[in-house]
């Protein structure tokens, strides 16, 4: 099993939560999140009280899937994601030792 | 025995005739019977009696309910095992049954000295029944622990009323939650149960006794029944749906339960129970107040003086009191004074709220309500009030419809009302920030608004569409219409409000979902805002408040960013748009002063952006001045000056101008600088004169200005001079230079922030001149000790300067010479 962690813009999360449910996806974790990678932060000025956003918001996005659909599951994010300019984000996977379903109890892939 | 008490508490939770109260008696009832048949004498000479505490004792018992019970006794030494064996043959038979026990086994002496340092234990046993056994030795308990609870009145007063304070946070009202807790939450049982022991703090046996007292009106005591009984009712229908695992009315479940206690539908129900839970927490409250006023004496609070607060409106013992009529006015001036100075309505003005006459919404009416809005967080108790004597909605019926109503999403945590009045409260905190030092961003957007209180009534309505057909925005944004002429708001006010409510989810939505990086973006909401920056910036504020008050769900700092970044960029683009239409009039009227042929041709020799920064009497003069060839003229108008100079363009012209200036002793706020196409430069500062150089004539400066300009004056020395004897002591901030490229398309904009010192602009200037950068225009905005200095710069051919590394030598440069 793998864990797709995927950093995107807001306004991009709907489009990849629809590409996600289309390709079978069943959930998905979000998270709103700061940070800054090569498009950094900027300062803003208005009626000259100067603002600095040191973090550009984000979105964080979490979805656990089968070793096999992992790569599919990133390429979705990605392509729904992309306007091909600074700030897009990043995607990675990692594997995941194990996954339970808390109600029920069911481990494995039998969870996701 | 086991198992007919089993069976017999089977019996009464499958018998759906028992209801609340019945249901709470029959199992006591039954838990009686039962403990009765069990009970046997301890042996010899030892007194004992079986004791019912709690809800048990109350005979309030739910399914869930522990049932707490109590074996007092006089046992000591050798007599104690006897005791042990009595109360195990009394748990044991209970447990088997499959109840929950709070059981205890003490003495008289025992009990009451755990009572003395914990007031849980005392008001437990304040209430404590007889259930078997020798009732003089329960009668010596209840006795004692009513002697206690009375001797310690004060204390345990504050503490109780503490308490009920804190349970309007956590859980939260259940009038006001969106998944109420029945018991703990304000309004609930509990705040039931603080009255009683309150009574007997006071000496007193009962609530009955609070209201010979005068702490309650008989009325309220009849509501406080009624309202217990309603409580019990839906706690033991909640407990029979779940199992009495808790007290907290879910979401999920609320469909059941409507189902189960015959309500309409989830709607009904918890607007129902609102209504009654809202009657409970209020009348506590109110009794709390008066109880605290009480202890505090009659000079507690306010001292005896009455303090007059509007006419007719008095503060007499730290209470808001109507002395004579009860038009709307009065209420009105008697409600924002009572948010204003935090203080609670007398009671007889409660009473006397109901005779309120109808409104007029007269121009002082209007004020009144306007200030109560503005009272914030503590016009919230106040609203409740007035809500519970009837006269909220009278002062604006609309409010039935959101009262006490429920919403189902995971974002909100309160109903649609206490939302409401949440908005208003945190809008106020917003306005408030605009006063604050330092002033924070939110502030300043506060600041600049010209009208805070259609913020404050677009926050109180912008919900009020909900529970009704349609989108709830455009149903709210005529209710708010009819609301703006009933209480005759102004045309633009009117308008104003109403769009506010139509488009209040408009920027949060935008701001999540949309690209804000494409221009258009931001273009549309200024388009959406008629291109008024008032509207974007009530609207900013709106946004904020209404996220606050929705829950901590609904705003992180993630979200205030995206929302702040799309209000700057909206108020940008609103100024671009203000600035199209403005050259377009100027360029009218010019026409106007000049002839049309005359003043299109002065307007072809010179760049678009000449107009947004120059009226027309100001662009006539400059096209005298330009067909002179030369002129040096200064002006004074409101303690402003208006130096222009119209002379052949040169590098380090705006160097030697800035120079001359400093040397006069004028501080340049602003500096226009262009250039017509055959090379003539127009150079217009705008300055502050902070020494009155001026008032005996402007003839001097113009004289240095020329002699400036012919090269003698020697600028750099005199400069020099100026800025050593007006050197401030301490450290010096640090020098920083920004570079954008990005915001103008015709431009580079150099942006200075430095400490604010003397021939500042000067250096600066200089320093273009020298790097060969060409400045068009210079804005120079002050903030306290700090300068923000702006420069739009083009290459002395007049392009733009895009090359990194150009811009890294000239932004490197600038710091290293304004740093020495």
């Amino acid at each position: 099993m793998k864990l797709v962690t995927a950093i995107i813009k807001p306004f991009k999360l709907d489009d990849v939560k629809s590409a996600l449910q289309d390709h079978g996806v069943q959930g998905m974790t979000i998270t709103e999140v700061q940070g800054f990678g090569r498009q950094r932060g900027h300062t803003e000025v208005y009626r000259g009280a100067e603002y600095t956003i040191d973090f550009v918001p984000k979105v964080k996005i979490e979805v656990l899937a089968d070793d096999g659909d992992a790569l599919t599951v990133a390429e979705k994010i990605v392509e729904a994601s992309r306007t091909g300019k600074i700030g897009d984000g990043k995607v990675w996977v990692v594997s995941v030792d194990n996954v339970v379903r808390i109600r029920t109890g069911e481990a494995g892939a039998d969870a996701l | 025995m086991v198992t007919s008490l089993r069976d017999a508490r089977a019996g009464l939770l499958a018998d759906g005739a028992l209801r609340g109260v019945t249901f709470g008696r029959a199992l006591a009832d039954l838990l009686d019977a039962t403990l009765a048949e069990l009970f046997m004498p301890a042996g010899g000479r030892t007194r004992a009696a079986i004791v019912a505490l709690g809800s048990y004792g109350r005979r309030e018992l739910c399914p869930g309910s522990d049932v707490d019970v109590m074996l007092l006794h006089d046992a000591r030494g050798r007599a104690r095992p006897g005791v042990h064996a009595l109360a195990e043959r009394l748990w044991y038979p209970l447990w088997d049954a499959g109840f929950v026990t709070g059981h205890a086994l003490r003495t008289v002496k025992e009990s009451v000295a755990l009572a003395d340092d914990d007031l849980d234990a005392l008001t437990a046993i304040v209430e404590a029944r007889h259930v078997a056994g020798d009732a003089a030795l329960t009668a010596d308990l209840v006795g004692r622990a009513r002697d206690l609870i009375a001797r310690r009145g004060g204390r345990v007063l504050h503490a109780l009323a503490g308490a009920a304070e804190l349970r309007r946070v956590r859980p939260g009202p259940v009038a006001e939650m969106l998944e109420p807790d029945l018991k703990e939450g304000a309004g609930g049982l509990r705040d039931l149960q603080a009255l009683e022991w309150a009574a007997y703090a006071l000496r007193e046996d009962g609530t009955a006794g609070l209201v010979r007292r005068g702490f309650l009106s008989a009325d309220d005591h009849a509501r406080l029944g009624v309202a217990r009984d309603k409580l019990l009712d839906l706690r033991l229908a909640l407990h029979r749906l779940t199992g009495g695992r808790s007290d907290q009315l879910a979401l999920q479940d609320q469909d059941a339960l409507a189902a189960s206690v015959g309500a309409a539908d989830a709607d009904a129900l918890v607007r129902d129970l609102a209504s009654t839970a809202r009657e409970v927490a209020w009348i506590s409250r109110d009794v709390w107040a008066r109880i605290l006023d009480h202890l505090s004496g009659p000079s507690g609070r306010g001292g005896s003086r009455d303090r007059v607060l509007a006419e007719g409106v008095v503060l007499r013992d730290g209470r808001v009191t109507l002395v004579d009529g009860v038009s709307a006015l009065r209420v009105l001036d008697a409600a924002s004074s009572a948010a204003e100075v935090g203080a609670p309505f007398d009671r007889s003005a409660l009473v006397r709220l109901h005779d309120m006459d109808d409104p007029t919404w007269d121009v002082w009416e209007r004020a009144a309500f306007l200030r109560l809005l503005r009272g914030g967080g503590r016009a919230v108790p106040v609203f409740e009030a007035l809500d519970h004597e009837g006269v909220l909605v009278r002062l604006l019926p609309e409010w039935e419809h959101v009262r006490s109503r429920p919403q189902r999403n995971a974002y909100h945590r309160f109903t649609v009302d206490r939302h409401l009045l949440e908005a208003v409260a945190e809008c106020a905190r917003l306005l408030d920030a605009a006063d604050e030092t330092p002033v924070e961003f939110d502030g300043v957007v506060a600041r600049a608004c010209r009208r805070p209180e259609l913020l404050l009534l677009g926050a109180l309505l912008h919900d009020i569409g909900k529970g009704r057909e349609g989108d709830h925005s455009h149903v709210g944004a005529r209710v708010a219409e009819q609301f703006a002429r009933r209480i005759g708001l102004d045309s633009e006010g009117r308008e104003i409000l109403v769009w506010l409510v139509r488009h209040h989810l408009l920027m949060a939505d935008t701001a999540t979902r949309r690209d804000l990086a494409d221009a258009s973006v931001a273009d549309g909401l200024a388009a959406v805002c008629a291109g008024d920056a008032e509207r974007l910036r009530l609207l900013y504020l709106l946004t904020i408040g209404d996220s606050r008050a929705t829950g901590p769900a609904a705003w992180s700092a993630s979200k205030a960013a995206l929302v702040r970044d799309l209000f700057v960029k909206a108020a940008a683009a609103i100024e671009r748009g203000a600035a199209v239409s403005v050259a377009a009039d100027r360029r009218d009227a010019l026409a106007d002063l000049l002839g049309r042929d005359d003043a299109a041709a002065f307007l072809a020799r010179l760049p678009d952006a000449y107009l947004l920064a120059f009226d027309a009497h100001e662009a006539a003069e400059h096209h005298d001045y330009v067909r002179a060839g030369s002129a040096v003229k200064v002006r004074r108008h409101d303690g402003r000056v208006t130096v222009t100079v119209v002379a052949p363009d040169r590098p380090g012209l705006l160097a030697t101008l800035a120079g001359a200036l400093v040397v006069c002793g004028l501080d340049v706020t602003e500096a226009n600088l262009f250039s017509t196409d055959d090379g003539l430069a127009i150079d217009v500062f705008r300055a502050t004169d902070p020494f009155g150089r001026l008032s005996d004539g402007v003839e001097g400066v113009e004289r240095a200005l020329a002699d400036a300009l012919t090269g003698g004056l020697d600028i750099d020395r005199r400069v020099a001079e100026r800025r050593r004897d007006y050197r401030r002591p301490g450290e010096r901030g640090p020098v920083a230079v920004d570079v954008d490229t990005d915001s103008s398309a015709t431009d580079t904009i150099v942006t200075v922030h430095a400490d604010d010192e003397v021939g500042l602009l000067f250096r600066v200037a200089s320093a273009f001149a020298a790097l060969g950068v060409d400045v068009r225009v210079a804005k120079v905005a002050t903030l306290g000790s700090r300068v923000v200095d702006s420069f739009y710069v083009r290459d002395a051919g007049g392009a733009k300067i895009e090359d990194l590394d150009r811009l890294e030598a000239i932004r490197s440069e600038m710091v290293a010479r304004l740093t020495t």
